[in-house]
């Protein structure tokens, strides 16, 4: 186990290492910078100017030099566009992209795991019928139309904010109704980023459930006298885990990475948000300090996929101890 | 499945639907209801306290706005901070501001101000002319890299300026100016108790920037900056010591707070706005979004300020750089006015304004707008709708179908073709560019559509990279003897041909003459006299194509009152200090 980690955990640094360079030459790469926007209202040497100034004069190969030997102390440098620490501004919003992103995966798992079994565990029938409808169609509906959809609901109602991450008067209020202010808010967004994902979740549970219900020793199970529930809860269920929990690696990194669509729309300030608002700017290390977080969730996610699946997939566990 | 959790679920399903629906419904009668509840509990217009709720598409990268030009920075400067003379947006008078009056000498080189006396910052510390100094010391210093230094020169020299006692300025310019004293508009007063010691250690560009903490962002405006949360909202409480009093005495601002949200998507903003989240938008309102807020306005929700015609229309130009067409053929004719002109005579405005701005705008011949009263000339050359005179000008041009396909050729066999570089994600951009497109197509010129990001678009235009290209340039004074370097040959915004060493053609250098003749001159009627030629020469010559001005509607609460519109940006808030809002009566609290 302890070589297995290890392993991952390199794995991981390495993912981090090239995902952030590569967001970073990228980025540097691509035409225009930070000072593109006011370029038009400033004379040339005003620009170039600025541009000595942020250190964007210096070649590529220098400013990625410099970077670098920041990043092995875990210094990412500074954001171009806000002038302070690009860890700080990661630590800052990871924390709001985390609470939502926790919620989404337990709302999906709750929607998407149980509707799964259930329309997998049956063949024919209205219940199972319309459960795939819905499914296809969360899938199919793009996160911006689906958030815009919740936004536009939720001022039509007007039973929920309609965007942000608490009321402007949040500062001023006591713990509790500061929990209860976000919990408010959380809703549009968390059902924006968690419908897609339980759509996923059936319909791979669906899947998986069906294709272990023809397994020989769920067969065997029913022989031995258990009910049709009672072989999936025991037998089934945690056979058809493997595509599932694969599919919570993704699900982790993406999620805690934060989404772009979901965040601007709603306006949530997280780290989807972030790395939105340092691209349309360029803002290099910005960039890459976003792009090496959204590396660090994948690798976690990946793991922690890995660690539930060997919990609950015996087969997982023998094939790990032989 | 058998018949009975059929049965169930259907029952579900039913009670759910029927559920939400009644919930919809008896939320709507609430909300109607609610309405005129406020409506009745609400007092009359309270000239003072209360909250405005804005939004903001993107935080604040600096909070210096002389060295940062960007609508954030703008509107933080607006609320808090100050200058010597302002222009008033709507009136496009002179006002005095810090300065409460001046003179000029006779030869209308030498202006001396007389600041307001008793005036603080928020910090108490007070404001003299030793910040008027500095401000001018930052503007011109090169370490400092300020966007306000071409505003400040006059044929590129600085302007000298002097204290004599802790009062009064003394400005003198290098030339005679004809704008005058509307120059210090340019001006923002920075605090030389904070910002002296990063200008000295040559840090003046990092100065204030998103992370300062708050308490160092004196505020000499009416509002000052109390809290920002990153990513969520910018608070402005009123500026306790705000030097401005209304008619009636009273001190200024009306307004308690003014919050901007911090919503970065703009169909997000315009769902906040129905849903009352906020009380209006910093950006006009869409054309095609006007037909979604009309039943709001009905209920008298919302109020749709028509602004009038803009200042700034989308621009459609190509490259003009000599040295882009050295070796590409397209150059013999795509530089030719003729080929311009040709595309003017193509394109019908008024379908133009009908497609792109759903109605909502007025067909233009040139870079002044109708919207820009002082100045707009309508007796310049116009190039009415006719592909008869289209094909005419280009068949002068050697420009024939001379294959199967259904585009024209020159004589070298080079197809008519080109590529047109525009914003992504600008809808009436993207809009005008299809239009063109396909007003082009029948006359046999094929136009390559690439909607682009800003950045891009802007380092490709800087450096010449482009066949043509379709965006909103927004100038930054309705004067155009402020806006040279628009006019100007060697100007930077010279967008056809940016920044010449000598002017390329003869019609540029005739311009440069009469621009610089007409900044020079004192005489209003004179200036516009000039300045008509300057338009008549741009329409004959059609460096840049200008289609059609949009109308300027504004989404503002109707709990919102004493606004004062402007075509100019910021449109509301640049008189922010008189807006008022109407409040809950103290002793009936309104549900909302």
């Amino acid at each position: 186990m302890g070589r297995y980690l290890l392993r991952r955990l390199g794995f991981a640094l390495l993912l981090v290492f090239v995902v952030s360079s590569s967001a970073l030459l990228l980025t540097q790469l691509a035409p225009g910078d930070i000072t593109s926007d006011i370029a038009l209202g400033v004379d040339a040497e005003t620009r170039e100017r600025m541009r000595v100034e942020l250190g964007l004069d210096r070649p590529i190969a220098v400013q990625y030099w410099s970077w670098l030997s920041g990043v092995a102390r875990l210094d990412f440098g500074r954001s171009l566009l806000y002038s302070r620490p690009v860890t700080t501004l990661l630590s800052e919003r990871a924390l709001n992209t985390a609470v939502l992103a926790t919620a989404a995966i337990l709302l999906a798992t709750l929607i998407g795991l149980p509707l799964g079994v259930y329309s997998g565990s049956r063949a024919r029938g209205l219940g199972p019928a319309i459960v795939r409808a819905i499914s296809v169609a969360g899938l199919s509906v793009p996160p911006l139309v689906g958030s815009l959809f919740l936004v536009f609901i939720a001022a039509r109602t007007g039973w929920l904010p309609v965007g942000g991450m608490t009321s402007a008067s949040g500062v001023d209020m006591a713990w509790g109704a500061w929990l209860a202010d976000i919990g408010s808010h959380m809703p549009i967004p968390v059902m924006a980023l968690a419908l897609p994902l339980a759509a996923s979740l059936e319909r791979l549970q669906s899947q998986a459930i069906a294709g272990a219900n023809r397994e020989p020793f769920v067969a065997a199970s029913r022989a031995r006298g258990l009910t049709q529930r009672e072989s999936i809860v025991r037998h089934a269920w945690p056979a058809s885990l493997r595509p599932v929990l694969g599919l919570y690696g993704v699900m982790i990194g993406s999620l805690f990475s934060g989404s772009f669509v979901v965040e601007v729309v709603t306006s949530w300030p997280g780290l989807g948000r972030l790395m939105y608002d340092a691209l349309r700017a360029r803002d290099l290390y910005l960039v890459a300090g976003c792009a090496a977080s959204g590396a660090v969730f994948l690798a976690l996610g990946t793991l922690v996929a890995d660690v539930l699946l060997a919990i609950a997939d015996p087969r997982v566990r023998a094939e790990g101890r032989s | 499945m058998n018949r009975q959790p059929r049965l169930l679920l259907s029952v579900l399903l039913l009670g759910a639907v029927a559920f939400a629906g009644w919930r919809w419904w008896s939320g709507a009668q609430e909300r109607a209801g609610n309405g005129n509840e406020t409506e009745l509990v609400i007092s009359e217009v309270n000239p003072r306290g209360g909250t405005l709720t804005t939004s903001l598409r993107s935080e604040p990268r600096s909070f210096n706005r002389l060295v940062m030009q960007a609508v954030p920075t703008e509107l933080f400067s607006i609320l808090t901070q100050g200058k010597l003379v302002r222009v008033n947006r709507s009136t496009q008078e002179v006002e005095p501001s810090l300065a409460e009056k001046w003179s000029v000498s006779a030869d209308n080189l030498t202006y001396t101000l007389t600041l307001r006396d008793g005036v603080t910052w928020s910090d108490g510390t007070p404001f003299t002319s030793a910040d008027a100094l500095f401000s001018f010391q930052a503007v011109y210093d090169p370490k400092a890299a300020s966007v306000l230094t071409s505003g400040l020169l006059i044929n590129g020299v600085p302007l000298k300026v002097s204290a004599p006692d802790a009062r009064t300025v003394v400005v003198k310019y290098p030339a005679p100016f004809g704008p005058g004293i509307r120059l210090l508009d340019n001006l923002n007063i920075a605090p030389k108790h904070k910002l002296q010691a990063a200008l000295a250690a040559g840090k003046f560009a990092a100065a204030w920037a998103a992370g300062t903490p708050i308490a160092d962002l004196v505020s000499i405006g009416p509002f000052m900056l109390t809290r920002y949360e990153s990513g969520q909202r910018l608070v402005f409480d009123r500026n306790p010591r705000y030097w401005k009093k209304d008619a009636a005495g009273q001190p200024l601002p009306y307004l308690d707070q003014v919050i901007f949200e911090v919503v970065p998507d703009q169909n997000a903003e315009l769902v906040r706005l129905q849903s009352g989240q906020l009380d209006m938008l910093q950006q006009q309102v869409r054309p095609e979004d006007i037909a979604t807020l009309r039943p709001l306005v009905n209920q008298k929700k919302l109020q749709l300020l028509e602004l009038g015609v803009g200042a700034d229309a989308d621009v459609f130009f190509f490259n003009l750089r000599p040295a882009k067409w050295a070796k590409d053929p397209r150059g013999a004719w795509l530089q030719r006015k003729e080929f311009r002109q040709a595309i003017s005579h193509a394109v019908d405005r008024e379908a133009f304004a009908n497609t792109v701005f759903l109605g909502a705008g007025v067909p233009i011949w040139g870079p002044v707008t109708p919207g820009n009263k002082n100045w707009f000339s309508p007796n310049v050359t116009r190039y009415p709708f006719s592909l008869e005179r289209a094909r005419a000008l280009l068949t002068g041009l050697g420009l024939a179908n001379r294959d199967a396909d259904e585009w024209l050729e020159d004589e070298k066999g080079t197809e008519a073709r080109f590529s047109v570089l525009t914003y992504r994600g600008n809808s009436s951009l993207e809009r005008s560019v299809a239009v063109l497109r396909d007003d082009l197509k029948p006359l046999g010129i094929a136009v390559d559509v690439s909607a682009i990001e800003q950045g891009a678009l802007v380092d490709r235009m800087l450096g010449g990279d482009f066949d043509a290209i379709f965006f909103v340039y927004s100038a930054s004074s309705l004067d155009p003897a402020m806006s040279l370097d628009f006019w100007l040959s060697s100007g930077s915004a010279h967008i056809w041909n940016i920044a010449q060493k000598t002017p390329a053609t003869e019609w540029e250098r005739e311009i440069d003459q009469l621009m610089l003749k007409q900044a020079a001159t004192i005489d209003e009627a004179e200036r516009k006299r000039i300045f008509d030629q300057v338009q008549q020469i741009f329409a004959a010559n059609l460096p840049a194509l200008y289609f059609v001005a949009p109308r300027l509607y504004m989404g503002v609460s109707t709990r919102v009152g004493d606004v004062t519109p402007s075509i100019m940006r910021p449109q509301l808030l640049w008189d922010a200090e008189h807006i008022t809002v109407r409040q809950p009566a103290p002793s009936k609290p309104a549900s909302q």
